[in-house]
């Protein structure tokens, strides 16, 4: 489980994933999601390859937490197609998520806050040792583990079992992350881990997206902060009530066009035209119009 | 689909097969003794029916579910039900204000005649006075020996547990007792507070209660057992229902005690234990008889007019001992579950 | 679509830690306190007071045979708190407990005499159902996702019910008939009912049993992953269910274990006593629930242990009976049982306070 990076800025780096298998771990062709009369999600296109961040950025209330649950195993998609490794699938647990190599850190964490953190490190894949009936927790070696892979990731604690609660948010954020590295996951989901997070520990999260595209891991790495979203990211997707709005790489949308894109842009133009009828409000600096554009999705808005 | 089937019906194989063995093992497992089959048929006396007109009567008491005393004052009632061609509602709570709730309910159903007990007799004044006025008959049993005439009620049968204790508690003096405790089951029961209120009243000696959690038997037994071991010097435990004085047996055996027991109420396994000698004797207030007189007393008055007491006086029931010299005749009608 | 043209991502790996570092804002706590501030330690500690209390209060005590007497007590009660309080740490609870050992008793008794079977055809049939009972309170509460307060107050009215409606149908009477003469009823008694002689004093088998399943409990508990997974499921249900653990099993099979509690203690009554009276048992559920919260199983889950209502059942053993050791006013009985929980659990309350707090 050792890291093999050399530490060093800006050289290129030795991936432990061959560069060309670039092939999408996790793929959404057209997919979409209904409950019952209403279409929580539809007409997404995503792609996660090895070695990249990819972005999903939306307002609340833009279906990210569905395409999320569909990925991670909690709930079907009713449109469209899931491809795991290039093979369509309907995953109907977490579990079989899991076994896949789609790991998820959840917004409220899935970690059990009254529970000390070498138990949750191993929550649902406990090491066990002894013959069956008498098959035990291997308690020793999940605390070592546990506390090998959480400094690897560079987190130090001192009392490995106190209650995962009484740990910052922050650091019950990287915990979450070093238990999904550690069990082998090859997927990535974040679902909005920066959050509730200030400045500082917002970046130490960031420092381990990072570390874990560079692992050679495919993360989803989902927010509605746009700056947070590109120091880390490869491509960006934008959902908006529900469907896809925005999908460009790196190289095709600069950090304004994406803040201007999730801000609402033409909203805020109508906004602004508004606000100069209001005597004192300096509306010179907000953006017109025309520096609103961005590449679209393909597929036309829906609706609802 | 042919393999479908076929698949399922391999599946399905190994299920029949364990509930084929389960069968059969259980079929070979019958007892060489005991149970149902070495008892005789028992459903109790019978007799032929009255051809008068059908009639409804309720009888409403105060009994907590479970209890035997008013189970046999109910299959009582029902026997004379059977033969006078009565339907017979029956219904109890142990909660006053809820008992005169079902005797309005009895009113609003407009049967023929009612028959209560006078646990809590001010509960239930009105809803007698509302009887009273829709011109239906009211006959009184078990409590209330005191109050049932000033409510106006018809007639009265069986005897308050008042007397019934006091009987106890003269008994308890005829053969020497001393000192004697008083196991209640049901803290806050008023009859059998009652019943332990008259052995107080009559017993020269000294009477000590003891709250046991009548919902749960081996605390029972450890309780009885506690008190005993406490109080070397009680010679007599009184219980206030037959379970419990099977119960208390083995209590005095725990405890290493010399106290003998005695108690209220008959069933099957209590009669067999006095006879062996490990109960000294038994209050029977003849619940049986309460039921059936209240019930019967009813047909009477609406075919004949006719009232037992003439309005003055109660019909008394009892209480009668059962202890190793008559228990033998009983014994047949406790295991009927009737005595 | 390959990374080497896009501009360099602010964010790089961290380095790696140096040696064996330490945070080193906590400081080690001594031994002594932390041993306190475990839950188990302050009931230990509140039924001790409790002990000692009665040791001067109620001379009897002092006595062997009374302690087996309470300790008898305190077995029945607390064979059951066992899985009451594994399901409390698992999240939910079962109302029916207390009935549910009737029911079980019923039907081992009934089923034996009214069909003149071998006595222990009547006691796997009761295993049967009351495993089965278990899974459909279980069942229900995870297929419905309503409170299991909710769902198990209906099983237990029904059981109720059933238990008092079902004996007279059956038998005629409110309670079953005297099944002692009955094959296997001797072995059976052998094995749920007897008593050994200890040092002069007559010590009862339930006390054993009571003992063993709390300390199966409490290593399933600690070192299994099952144990594990009744932590989770109690303490974040929905944060257990997405990193795989079976919370539907594993709600459903704590379920079946208080059913198997059930089981047991109903046995033990049935071949104590003969014959069962169908109205017992009500009441019975809160004082196993009593007991696990005493003995420092949180109300709301995910905390607990198992050999904390082992302490908690002895209190309620010993207030009850030491009670009537000391010869108090009956009347006041359950006034006082009041009292002496209420300050057991205090001084359990002070203790893990003051511990926590140096």
């Amino acid at each position: 489980m050792a890291s093999n990076e050399s530490g060093t800025h800006g050289a290129i780096l030795e991936d432990s994933v061959p560069r060309d298998a670039d092939a999408p771990i996790v793929q959404l062709r057209n997919a979409g999601k209904a409950y019952g009369n209403v279409r929580a999600l539809h007409g997404v296109d995503l792609a996660v390859r090895p070695g990249q961040v990819t972005c999903v950025l939306g307002d609340n209330g833009a279906g990210k937490s569905t395409l999320i649950k569909i990925i991670s195993g909690l709930h079907q998609h009713t449109e469209g197609e899931f491809l795991v490794d290039g093979g369509a699938v309907h995953l109907t647990t977490p579990r079989q998520a899991l076994d896949r190599g789609i790991a998820t850190v959840y917004q409220d964490l899935a970690v059990v806050p009254l529970m000390p953190v070498w138990r949750n490190f191993f929550l649902g894949s406990e090491m066990t040792k002894g013959p069956w009936p008498f098959r035990r927790l291997d308690i020793e070696r999940m605390k070592k583990t546990a506390d090998e892979e959480l400094r690897n990731m560079g987190i130090v604690l001192d009392n490995l079992d106190q209650p995962i609660g009484t740990l910052s948010g922050g650091q019950r954020q990287c915990v979450a992350i070093a238990r999904a590295v550690y069990f082998g996951a090859r997927v990535l989901i974040l679902d909005e881990p920066t959050a509730a997070l200030g400045v500082k520990q917002s970046g130490v999260v960031l420092k381990y997206v990072a570390a874990a595209r560079e692992r050679g891991l495919g993360v989803i790495f989902i927010t509605h902060n746009p700056h947070h979203a590109y120091m880390v990211g490869d491509h960006f997707s934008v959902l908006r009530l529900g469907t896809m709005e925005l999908s460009a790489e790196r190289s095709e949308i600069t950090l304004e066009e994406l803040t201007n894109h999730m801000a609402g842009g033409t909203e805020l133009a109508a906004l602004k035209h508004e606000l100069s009828q209001v005597r004192g409000v300096d509306v010179d600096e907000l953006p017109d119009e025309k520096a609103l554009k961005a590449p679209v999705a393909a597929s036309p808005e829906g609706t609802v | 689909m042919d393999r479908s089937t076929y698949s399922r019906s391999r599946r399905m194989a190994p299920f029949v097969a364990v509930a084929a063995a389960a069968a059969l093992t259980l079929a070979g497992c019958s007892s060489s003794s005991g149970g149902k089959k070495s008892t005789e048929d028992s459903s109790g006396a019978s007799a032929g029916k009255a051809s008068t007109p059908r009639m409804t009567v309720a009888l409403v008491t105060h009994q907590a579910p479970g209890d035997t005393f008013w189970d046999i004052v109910r299959k009582g009632a029902q026997a004379a039900a059977d033969k006078d061609n009565i339907k017979l509602i029956y219904s109890a709570d142990p909660n006053a204000g809820n008992q005169s709730n079902l005797v309005q309910n009895a009113i609003d159903q407009k049967v023929d005649g009612i028959a209560v007990t006078l646990a809590k007799p001010d509960a239930l004044k009105d809803v007698i006075g509302k009887a009273k006025t829709a011109n239906i008959p009211v006959v009184g049993l078990n409590s209330g020996l005191s109050d049932w005439k000033k409510l106006g009620l018809l007639e009265f049968f069986g005897q308050d547990e008042t007397v019934a204790g006091q009987a106890l508690g003269n008994k308890l003096n005829s053969i020497g007792a001393k000192k004697a405790v008083c196991v209640i089951q049901e803290q806050g029961n008023i009859g059998l507070t009652q019943r332990c209120d008259g052995v107080k009243k009559t017993f020269t000696g000294t009477v000590e209660t003891l709250n046991v959690n009548g919902t749960d038997m081996p605390s029972v037994k450890s309780t009885i057992t506690a008190k005993l071991t406490q109080d070397k010097a009680i010679d007599y435990v009184v219980t206030l229902g037959a379970p419990f004085a099977l119960t208390a047996v083995q209590s005095v055996s725990d405890a290493g005690s010399k106290a003998k027991i005695a108690t209220f109420d008959l069933n099957k396994d209590l009669t067999t234990a006095i006879s062996k000698g490990t109960i000294q004797f038994a209050v029977d207030q003849q619940p049986y008889l309460q039921g059936y007189l209240a019930v019967d007393s009813l047909w009477l008055y609406k075919n004949n007019g006719n009232y037992s007491g003439g309005g003055e006086q109660p019909v008394l029931t009892g209480p009668a001992f059962v202890d190793k010299t008559n228990v033998a005749a009983v014994a047949k009608y406790a295991a009927n579950g009737t005595r | 679509m390959s990374m080497t043209q896009h501009a360099e991502p602010a964010v790089t790996s961290p380095p790696a830690p140096g040696p064996k570092e330490t945070d080193g804002r906590t400081s080690e706590r001594p031994l002594a306190l932390r041993l306190l501030a475990r839950p188990e330690i302050g009931v230990f500690l509140g039924a001790a007071a409790v002990y000692v209390f009665f040791l001067i209060a109620a001379p009897p005590v002092r006595d062997g045979a009374s302690m087996a007497n309470i300790l008898y007590s305190s077995s029945t009660i607390g064979i059951m708190a066992l899985p009451v309080a594994l399901l409390m740490i698992g999240g939910e609870f079962d109302l029916s407990a207390g009935v549910a050992v009737i029911t079980s008793a019923l039907t081992a008794s009934m089923l034996s005499y009214q069909l003149t079977m071998n006595v222990w055809v009547g006691v796997i049939v009761a295993l049967l159902v009351s495993l089965g009972i278990g899974f459909l309170n279980g069942w229900m509460v995870v297929k419905t996702g309503l409170p299991s307060f909710l769902v198990t107050l209906g099983s237990f009215l029904i059981l109720q019910g059933v238990n008092l409606a079902v004996t007279k149908l059956v038998t005629g009477n409110v309670a079953t008939d005297d099944i002692s003469n009955m094959d296997g009823f001797d072995q059976a008694k052998k094995i749920f009912a007897t008593s050994f002689d200890i040092g002069g004093v007559n010590v009862k088998i339930t006390i054993f049993y009571w003992l063993v399943f709390a300390a199966i409990a409490t290593w399933v508990l600690l070192r299994t992953k099952y144990g594990n997974w009744i932590f989770a499921v109690g303490g974040n249900k929905d944060s257990a269910r997405a990193v795989g653990v079976p919370v539907a099993f594993t709600k459903i099979s704590l379920f079946m274990l208080v059913g198997f509690g059930a089981w047991f203690v109903g046995m033990h009554q049935l071949f104590t006593f003969n014959t069962v009276q169908s109205g017992e048992g009500v009441g019975q559920e809160l004082i196993y629930i009593s007991a696990a919260v005493i003995g420092g199983c949180l109300l709301t889950g995910g905390a607990g242990s198992a050999i904390g209502p082992v302490f908690g059942a002895f209190m309620f053993g010993m207030v009850q009976q030491g009670i009537v050791y000391a010869g108090w006013n009956p009347d006041w009985f359950k006034a006082f049982l009041g009292v002496m929980l209420l300050g057991a659990v205090l001084i359990n309350l002070w203790v893990q306070r003051t511990a926590t707090r140096r």
